[in-house]
């Protein structure tokens, strides 16, 4: 037994060998099989796959879906991240602060974030519903939200920034923490008021993780799916159809896993175009 | 040490104990050698379970070594059609019978994914013409019908009558009749339909584009960019425009726009025939005060109702294809479509029922959609459909919201299509 036991200390890859080989299973060869899908003509009615080259790609940049669908997911993108940060830093430095009932309120907070996102997105179905929905009965208008090109994507970021803003906010709360307080102390002593302060000591030591932040809510919003297709369906005329919605459609409606594949293998490119991007920002911060 | 080569045998025993069993759904169950059992899947029925249950024990009675199993699917149609195409395209042997949306048979057919049923299909005569055309495919069967459903259009009899309408048979007539009354009435809205971006709002607009005298298909040829289907497309737009419909039809699927209607809010409603056993229920604000007819049509052109439904299908691959087939023949047998229609308010696939005294005393609004289905056209009948229909989607939402002029979208909807159907 002690020999066998030595010999396996000899052989780390014996023991690294089922997760690898888990890992190959589960993700590798999905990636490598989507790759070669978006380069052949394949429907899933019976045909058996054939080689295209780039077809598929040549299609998709001459493809006015494909563009309005890139622009929605662009616009939604931008939008709700901004929101998202702005609010959720200004929730990060109010809860930072102490004050009475500051536990409870960090819980409540985080609520939004809790519900399942196709429960949350059926809620705010309901809510912007043009004839019964609360929030025409709030503002006491009756715009009909989900149903008119204008308002419908505007509707869905504004659930999207309800539901993601708390995530922002305890994740920089968080790092809002970790500043020690002997640096505010310091501060106010050489006689710097709350902004000076912000700018020169919460801002500086923040913005490694603010950066972290941005690269999960952009991917997150780049990909989004539920809450819009819940809402809208990607409708009125597709004017909220994102690039995850129409991939959907094309790979598991029209069952073309062929240029399905090709717009998933887009959407990869751009999520790992935005991620670099990202990360010599940090590496940047962080010198 | 030993501690860890414990773990990871363990693991490892594991990981093999799941992907062992992953590797056996494929193994048929254990079988007596005189017994047979066939997998029946299907939608889920609503309501109670036990007179379909007592159905299958009833099949098993009367033919002596079959045994019958029924699975049900997931509640969304997308998801029972993701199911289907991912089991039998990987060549899935652990169903035999399928029920089988309308607008799949033709791209399952194609694909080679269920049997030709034809010999199974009772008289021509005996179903509706567009249920008949659903199941078919380069002119054999590949489905038996078994229920069926048509657009509908619901109105307020005592609205119309207070304010000195009939029912209308036409569109500009429903179209007066619905703005005079949502400008008398305070708080009740005229004409409400389905008009969201998915499959819902192509029914409705191929009911108005039929009734003008336009399709989308002839044979292979595409045929939808016409003087007909542009008239129907212009009113369509008109609607909301008009105040003839609110402008939440643009968001409105089944539910929330019988919901409109079941308040007491709306003179009209398109909708299926599911939302009348709604509407004269004890609890219901208009109950006894609602009228049912065939959709209206254009001055010189006839009704059409959109066909939905159910069918039965066979999986090609089935082990025991005589048995299925006798399954298939009993489910759609008068009997048992007259003991599913009376315990879950399915409507059935055979014209005689319709005419049946003990259905038609439970359910009198069958004498109305008797006439709805045998006006009934079923959605282009090709294996492209579901590319078909998310063109038509698009651009009838862009119609509806007022995005787009009907002539633009019309000429977009034609070319594309045009595209899907040049594609090898």
């Amino acid at each position: 037994m002690r020999r066998v036991l030595e010999r396996l200390g000899e052989r780390p890859a014996a023991f690294l060998a089922p997760a690898a080989i888990v890992l190959g299973v589960v993700t590798f060869f999905p990636i490598v099989y989507v790759l070669w899908l978006s380069l052949a003509r394949y429907s899933l009615l019976g045909d058996e796959p054939s080689f295209v080259g780039l077809d598929n790609f040549v299609r998709l940049a001459s493809d006015a879906r494909f563009w309005n669908a890139l622009g929605n997911t662009l616009y939604f993108t931008l939008v709700s991240v901004v929101l998202e940060i702005a609010i959720g830093l200004a929730f990060a430095l109010l809860l930072a602060r102490p004050f009475v009932g500051r536990a409870a309120m960090r819980a409540v907070v985080l609520l939004p974030w809790a519900i399942p996102t196709v429960v949350a997105a059926r809620m705010w179905e309901w809510m912007y519903n043009g004839d019964f929905g609360v929030i025409n009965y709030l503002l006491g208008t009756g715009i009909n939200w989900l149903g008119d090109p204008v308002w419908a994507m505007h509707a869905a970021i504004a659930m999207d920034v309800w539901k993601e803003t708390p995530f922002v906010a305890l994740l920089l709360l968080a790092g809002r923490l970790s500043i020690s307080p002997d640096l505010y102390q310091a501060a106010r002593l050489d006689g710097a008021g709350p902004w000076r302060a912000f700018r020169h000591i919460t801002w500086p030591l923040l913005r490694p993780l603010l950066l972290i932040v941005l690269i999960f809510r952009t991917i997150g919003a780049f990909r989004v799916f539920d809450a819009i297709y819940v809402l809208t369906g990607g409708g009125p005329a597709n004017t909220t159809e994102t690039l995850s919605i129409y991939a959907y459609k094309v790979l598991f409606q029209a069952l073309e896993l062929g240029y399905g594949s090709a717009i998933a293998v887009a959407v990869f490119v751009l999520v790992a175009t935005i991620t670099a991007a990202y990360v010599r920002l940090l590496k940047e911060a962080a010198r | 040490m030993r501690n860890a080569i414990e773990a990871l045998s363990r693991g490892l025993a594991v990981l093999v104990a799941v992907l062992g069993v992953a590797g056996c759904g494929d193994a048929p169950p254990a079988e007596r050698s005189d017994e047979r059992t066939i997998v029946f899947k299907h939608f889920r029925l609503f309501g109670d379970p036990a007179p379909f249950a007592a159905l299958l024990r009833e099949f098993e009675a009367r033919h002596p070594g079959i045994r019958v199993r029924a699975e049900t699917l997931p509640a969304a149609s997308d998801e029972q059609h993701q199911f289907y195409v991912i089991n039998l395209r990987g060549g899935s042997r652990d169903f035999d019978v399928l029920a089988l949306d309308v607008i799949w048979v033709a791209e399952f057919a194609r694909a080679g994914w269920i049997a030709d049923v034809t010999g199974l299909l009772p008289d021509n005569e005996a179903l509706f013409a567009a249920s008949l055309e659903a199941v078919t495919y380069e002119g054999r069967h590949y489905a038996v019908p078994w229920f069926v459903d048509a657009g509908l259009l619901y109105y307020r009899k005592d609205l119309l009558e207070l304010h000195g309408f009939s029912a209308p048979r036409t569109w500009s007539e429903l179209a007066e009749a619905a703005r005079t009354i949502a400008a008398r009435e305070p708080g009740v809205h005229g004409f409400v339909w389905q008009g969201r971006q998915y499959e819902g709002l192509v029914c409705n607009a191929l009911e108005m584009i039929w009734s003008a005298g336009g399709e989308v298909l002839d044979g292979e040829r595409v045929v939808l960019e016409s003087p007909e289907t542009l008239r129907a497309l212009e009113f369509l737009q008109s609607l909301v425009a008009q105040g003839v419909s609110p402008a939440i039809v643009t968001t409105a699927t089944e539910e929330p726009s019988r919901h409109v209607f079941g308040s007491g809010r709306a003179v009209f409603l398109r909708n299926w025939p599911y939302a009348w056993t709604l509407f004269e229920r004890p609890d219901s604000p208009i109950r006894g005060k609602v009228g049912v007819a065939p959709l209206p049509h254009f001055e010189g052109h006839e009704s059409a109702s959109a066909l939905g439904g159910w069918n039965l299908g066979i999986n090609a691959r089935s082990r025991h294809p005589d048995e299925a087939a006798a399954f298939v023949r009993f489910m759609t047998s008068p009997d048992a479509q007259r003991t599913l229609s009376l315990a879950y308010g399915y409507n059935p696939s055979l014209r005689a029922l319709y005419a049946d005294p003990e259905l038609l005393a439970a359910q009198p609004h069958l004498t109305a959609l008797r006439d709805a289905l045998d006006a009934a056209r079923s959605r282009p009948v090709t294996p492209r459909y579901a590319q078909l229909s998310q063109v038509l989607q698009s651009e009838f939402s862009a119609v509806v919201t007022g995005l787009k002029r009907p002539a633009g979208a019309l000429a977009d909807a034609q070319r594309e299509i045009e595209r899907i159907m040049a594609e090898p």
